[in-house]
């Protein structure tokens, strides 16, 4: 960590085995993360249901189907643990953010609302501008000392953690100050991971937004990507949503076990409208009746007939396929994994 | 012991008239509207239909059995029949073994030269076991064969070195072509070298082929067996206990990972090759599914090697199975339940299944230790 960027910071390590500082061993492969090699660090991000206090994580996304099903189950989880939640808005007003939250899967069948959250104050959406450029100019110590007193009030409030998210969009308008967002996002990586820490972050990185350098200099300032929920993990079969494109990712097995597991991710993914893609890559035994349920996805929901992709399929797989003359089915489209 | 065909070779060459009423040389015609004779549900549809539900050119399985007493009388009536099917414009596959091969195709200037366009296999490997040739016929049938006309195969399966279980299975495998294969536009042409083939075997072809053939004509074999009749036939003989030295293990829901850990490790150990074990272990699951989903909802299994064979029994105590051709026929795409069995088929080299009331269901699956059993059918 000797070398130094040209705005006097770190630069972080290339390479798969860099790791960086104490938190590092949670997560080993994001401490070197490059944002070409950042799909590979999602396979080992955190979940959001999984984050703790002190974890600083960047939320790298592509879409905002993705985005919000990570910032609502963050929500979600926080105001169920009673955690004060600041949410700082750029590109949408409070109102609109509120809206998407409330839309999200993680709030369709929650026991608490969004709306009476953001009434009585435990959920905070606010506009970054308001927060971060009160002086009209960026100071990045001022900040992280403004969102230090902000946790302190929340906790002396009675909050049992509070919990921050932001929107960083913000950092590339040229505002005053905000060429130095990198050295923020350094210092926060700092303060968050103080000793007896009760407060936890998610930094909003939209991948079309950001150059390729840029992102994986900003990633670096964290402890790693922050990821979607599993929607199911017992310890056979685990299934993960994924979203460009959108579909399953499945790794484990498939048997009479976990059968009622997948039906039910692949019911949930069938209610969205249009293709299906499921990541079988990580599927390490399949049987015919998991195959059978991936494939009748295809005619499933409102009687609209939708294309199934199964890609990276492994080779015992594509030989199950082939066997059953499934292969072959309209909509199926098999992509084999290569080898 | 292991059943067979016990009904002596009726001597179809001499006890029946050579009488010809339906000579072979001429084209049958390909739309063949003749009702189907089999009323069979599982058989009535031949092939699977396509993607799109549409039948491939509908058509009537032939298949006979030529016996022959000397290499110049095979390869007279080979390259007649074959030249035959030349003239009709039909599609030509030989599946032969080398030496007959040669016999037909080695010479420069062979008359069989003239024939045009033969699709010439290797018989070792067609035959490779009796469901992966089933689905080879089926799979080469619907994407290649089928479509460009009626089909004359002229075939010799091999019966040297088969044992006694092989011996059954391939007849029975004789048997099920009249039901997979039954509305196919094919003429399905099987030669037994009377020489070298045992009673036994003669007596299985005159019951699993419906007529005989030779260069005067064809003629229909007296003790041709309806294909569900010889199916349980074959299945009349019992199933000899697992050996002693079989490793046994109970199952239920939830332990189908400890299952396939458990077998794979006495896979690795008795020396099944990597890239088999999978497709063992996809093959046992699934029985072992059905076990605990549609029969009694617990199982035992035993696992033992012989010389040349890992084997892998399954029981349900409590259900019986309805086994008629289970898992024979290549599924249609709109059944799909009938997959699983099929590709267990299809995974393994023999499956044996017994299933009656009293005892419950025992399915013995053979994975061969030597062999590459390639179970890949052609795609």
């Amino acid at each position: 960590m000797s070398t130094l960027g040209d705005d006097g910071l770190p630069l972080p390590a290339a390479g798969p085995d860099a790791v960086s500082g104490s938190g590092a061993m949670r997560r080993p492969a994001e401490a070197g993360a490059t944002a070409d090699a950042a799909a590979d660090a999602e396979a080992v991000a955190v979940a959001v249901g999984e984050m703790r206090f002190g974890d600083h994580l960047a939320l790298a996304f592509t879409g905002d189907e993705e985005r919000y099903a990570v910032l609502a189950a963050y929500v979600r989880d926080g105001l169920r643990r009673d955690h004060k939640i600041i949410y700082l808005a750029d590109q949408e007003d409070a109102d609109a953010v509120l809206d998407r939250l409330a839309a999200a899967p993680a709030f369709a069948e929650a026991d608490v609302d969004v709306r009476e959250a953001a009434a009585d104050g435990r959920l905070a959406p606010r506009p970054v501008i308001e927060a971060f450029m009160a002086s009209g100019r960026f100071d990045p110590d001022g900040t992280v000392e403004l969102l230090g007193a902000e946790i302190e009030l929340a906790l002396v409030q009675g909050y049992r953690g509070v919990r921050i998210t932001g929107e960083t969009s913000f950092s590339l308008r040229g505002w005053p100050g905000t060429e130095r967002f990198r050295e923020f996002e350094h210092k926060c990586q700092g303060a968050f991971r103080a000793p007896g820490s009760r407060a936890m972050a998610i930094c909003q990185y939209d991948r079309r937004w950001f150059g390729d350098e840029q992102l994986r200099l900003l990633l670096a300032c964290h402890d790693g990507l922050v990821r979607v929920d599993d929607l199911h993990d017992d310890g056979v079969l685990r299934i993960t949503p994924t979203f460009t494109p959108p579909g399953l990712a499945l790794s484990g097995a498939v048997d009479e076990s976990t059968l009622p597991a997948l039906r039910t991710a692949l019911a949930v993914a069938a209610r969205r409208d249009g293709h299906l893609c499921l990541d079988l890559s990580g599927l390490a035994f399949c049987d015919t009746e998991g195959l059978r349920a991936m494939l009748e996805t295809r005619t499933s929901g409102d009687g609209l007939d939708r294309q199934v992709v199964l890609r990276s399929v492994p080779g015992y797989l594509a030989l199950m396929l082939r066997i059953a003359g499934w292969d072959r089915l309209p909509g199926v489209f098999v992509e084999e994994a290569a080898t | 012991m292991t059943g067979g065909a016990p009904t002596p070779a009726p001597s179809p060459r001499h006890g029946e008239p050579l009488t010809n009423d339906e000579p072979l040389t001429n084209g049958e015609p390909l739309t063949n509207d003749e009702p189907l004779t089999n009323d069979e549900p599982l058989t009535n549809d031949g092939p699977a239909d396509d993607d799109f539900g549409r039948r491939p050119s509908r058509g009537r399985l032939r298949h006979r059995a030529l016996l022959y007493a000397s290499d110049e009388e095979f390869r007279e009536i080979a390259l007649a029949y074959l030249a035959d099917g030349a003239a009709a414009g039909d599609v030509l596959v030989a599946i032969l073994p080398e030496a007959r091969r040669r016999l037909l195709f080695a010479a420069p200037g062979d008359a069989a030269e003239g024939l045009g366009e033969i699709e010439i296999l290797d018989a070792s490997d067609w035959y490779g076991g009796p469901t992966r040739t089933i689905a080879s016929f089926h799979e080469r049938g619907r994407t290649g064969w089928w479509g460009r006309g009626r089909l004359r195969v002229l075939t010799e399966p091999p019966w040297e070195g088969r044992s006694p279980l092989e011996i059954v299975e391939w007849q029975r495998h004789e048997s099920l072509l009249n039901v997979a294969f039954a509305a196919t536009p094919t003429l399905l042409t099987c030669a037994y070298d009377i020489r070298a083939v045992s009673g036994d075997v003669l007596a299985g072809a005159a019951r699993t082929h419906p007529a005989f053939t030779d260069a005067a004509g064809e003629w229909p074999s007296p003790s041709y067996t309806d294909p569900a009749a010889f199916y349980a036939e074959c299945n009349r003989s019992p199933l000899g206990p697992p050996p002693l030295a079989a490793e046994h293990r109970r199952f239920c829901t939830g332990q189908l990972p400890d299952v396939r850990r458990f077998l794979s490790g006495r896979a690795e150990r008795h020396g099944l090759p990597p890239d088999r074990r999978l497709p063992f272990l996809l093959a046992a699951n699934e029985v072992a599914t059905a076990v605990i989903r549609n029969g009694g909802g617990r199982g035992d299994l035993w696992v033992w090697a012989t010389a040349d064979e890992l084997v892998c029994e399954l029981a349900d105590p409590a259900a019986r199975v309805e086994d008629r051709f289970l898992g024979h026929i290549p599924p249609r795409l709109d059944r799909p339940t009938e997959a699983a069995m099929w590709a267990v088929r299809c995974l393994c080299h023999i499956v044996e299944i017994r299933s009656d009331a009293r005892s419950g269901t025992r399915i013995r699956l053979h994975v061969r230790l030597d062999a590459p059993d390639a179970p890949v059918t052609q795609g």
